[in-house]
């Protein structure tokens, strides 16, 4: 399907600033008073995140102006459901990041707000990647494998980030301790990620023109798809193919950002080297390489209409060029 | 009820009569406009009906096949639970499914629920668009009865399109289902597509011998 901004910027956002929230509970329990600095600054860069993530959404919307009914099918739909989830963690960790700010505040309100908030932003990454995974007409996402990544990589990317506050504040403990967790991370999401691109592939090669017919006699080949050419304007959900240099040099990309190089940063960290640029430069990658696997899961999805729309193999009909096969001619020579 | 249109597609000669039709009448119609955004530099604008074409078989059995493609107004249309606001609807009276315009935030969530590829973005109104079913023209009571059907079904100069209730035994396009082995598109999506097709019925291929050698022998 094409894929647009604030889609991007939406999921890449929302997983970004709930890994950030879940490390903040999780690191409240670890990490000296002292530190509660780190924890209000993590906590308001994810709060910050969310803001621009929930801002990016409105731009999805067509017609704002419709946006008051959003949670009118809150029994069937995932939007509705992504809406109010998203809007409950945006608002609860609202409360817990700004919170500091205005009160005189314990370390308690860390690991108490902070275990609210993450579990708020667990429950709308679920959702949000239950929205792609729960529609069986897009062939690469209906599968156990969209949740898995995208809260995978969702909360690895905060987990990097959190990393990076860690240790530019110098915590060197602390950015141990999350490195060591980070490298098993690292590790799930590019299998989790191998598998999924697997299905991609496996999805692509599934649908065809006789499938989309329903009938015998097959081979079927597309020659008209009703109009000069598909309709990728007024319907988003199907795409191009991707060309093979264009995909292989984006899984290349975020196979190096997203899983390589994080996992030397990991690497280095964990064996003595100054933590406090190389944490970031591992924040960095991994940011870049969400950004390109996300864009791959939109770009590179395959759609069931696609065998009505999307341009077929290129198989000459034989009939129409008169270039028969030597394999036909010879077959009729000796009839 | 559930109003449908059956297509014949042993009837179906591929003229597209029904695509402009369609278009003519709902970009004039109560649920139109159907837009070309911008129909001089781009001819391909938004259409609730789109005829594919395909080649099938092999040589030299090798045929053509015109797949008429709209809203098929499933049993269990997809795009309906998923749309947030309650835009996308089923009419409980006759199955149609339609898009209220006033309450749709245009997020195309339905686009990439329905299996079909039939709904179409408008960018300039900001909402999703399809076939209605002509339910305009159906309920216009002003009409004559000849009219009362969609214009896709009354402009098909084959006959190939047949207008009715799926869900009464006795109507004519029941009874072409069942007669006829009617089928509807990619069934394992679970959508039950109302909208069904006739199959084709194999033709003889009158090719002997001699023809295939003189053809053989002038060509190589």
């Amino acid at each position: 399907m094409r894929p647009t901004t604030p889609l991007l910027l939406i999921t890449v956002l929302q997983g970004l600033s709930g890994g950030i929230t879940l490390a903040v509970a999780a690191f409240s329990f670890l990490l000296p008073p002292a530190s509660d600095n780190v924890l209000r600054n993590a906590l308001l860069l994810s709060f910050a995140i969310a803001v621009i993530g929930g801002i990016s959404s409105f731009f999805h919307m067509h017609r704002p102006q419709a946006g008051k009914y959003i949670l009118r099918r809150l029994q069937t739909s995932w939007l509705s459901r992504e809406a109010l989830t998203t809007g409950l963690y945006a608002m609860i960790l609202g409360v817990v990041a700004l919170g500091p700010l205005v009160l005189p505040i314990n370390s308690w309100w860390y690991w108490v707000g902070g275990v609210f908030a993450s579990l708020a932003a667990l429950a709308a990454m679920f959702v949000t990647a239950m929205l792609y995974a729960t529609i069986p007409a897009m062939r690469s996402w209906h599968s156990p494998l969209t949740v898995l990544s995208m809260m995978a990589v969702g909360l690895s990317s905060g987990g990097y980030v959190m990393l990076a506050i860690l240790g530019l504040s110098h915590l060197t403990s602390s950015v141990h301790r999350l490195a060591i967790f980070m490298l098993l991370a690292t590790i799930v999401v590019a299998g989790i990620k191998l598998l999924q691109w697997k299905l991609f592939r496996d999805a692509r090669r599934s649908l065809n023109a006789a499938t989309g017919t329903g009938m015998p006699r097959a081979p079927y080949r597309i020659i008209d798809t009703g109009t000069t050419r598909p309709p990728y304007q007024t319907q988003t959900q199907v795409w191009p193919d991707l060309p093979l240099s264009v995909r292989g040099g984006l899984e290349t990309v975020a196979v190096l950002t997203l899983v390589l190089l994080p996992l030397g940063v990991i690497v280095a960290t964990l064996g003595g080297t100054g933590v406090g640029l190389l944490t970031v430069l591992g924040a960095i990658s991994f940011l870049i390489g969400t950004f390109v696997e996300r864009w791959l899961f939109f770009g590179d999805a395959t759609h069931s209409s696609k065998v009505w729309f999307v341009d077929q193999e290129k198989v000459g009909s034989r009939v129409a060029t008169n270039r028969l096969s030597p394999a036909l001619v010879r077959r009729f020579r000796n009839l | 009820m559930q109003l449908t249109i059956i297509t014949d597609l042993n009837k179906c000669v591929g003229c597209k009569s029904c695509q402009v039709s369609c278009k003519e009448h709902n970009t004039a119609g109560a649920f139109g406009p159907v837009p070309d955004t911008n129909p001089y530099r781009d001819p391909d604008g938004m259409w609730w009906n789109r005829i594919v074409g395909m080649e099938t078989g092999e040589y030299p059995n090798a045929g053509v096949l015109y797949l008429p493609k709209a809203c098929m107004h499933c049993y269990d249309a997809p795009c309906v639970p998923v749309c947030p606001t309650g835009a996308s609807y089923k009419r409980q009276d006759n199955g149609v499914v339609l898009v209220d315009y006033d309450s749709c935030i245009g997020c195309q969530l339905c686009m990439w629920a329905c299996p079909y590829g039939v709904r179409e973005f408008d960018e300039e109104h900001g909402v999703v668009k399809k076939c209605t079913m002509c339910v305009d023209r159906l309920e216009d009571e002003s009409l004559p009865d000849y009219e009362r059907q969609p214009a896709c079904v009354q402009s098909c100069p084959t006959h190939a399109r047949t207008f009715g209730d799926l869900d009464d035994p006795e109507s004519k396009v029941s009874q072409l289902v069942a007669q006829r082995q009617g089928f509807g598109l990619l069934p394992e999506l679970g959508a039950r597509p109302a909208v069904h097709y006739l199959p084709r019925r194999p033709a003889t291929v009158v090719i002997d011998e001699k023809d295939v050698l003189r053809v053989m022998e002038d060509r190589y």
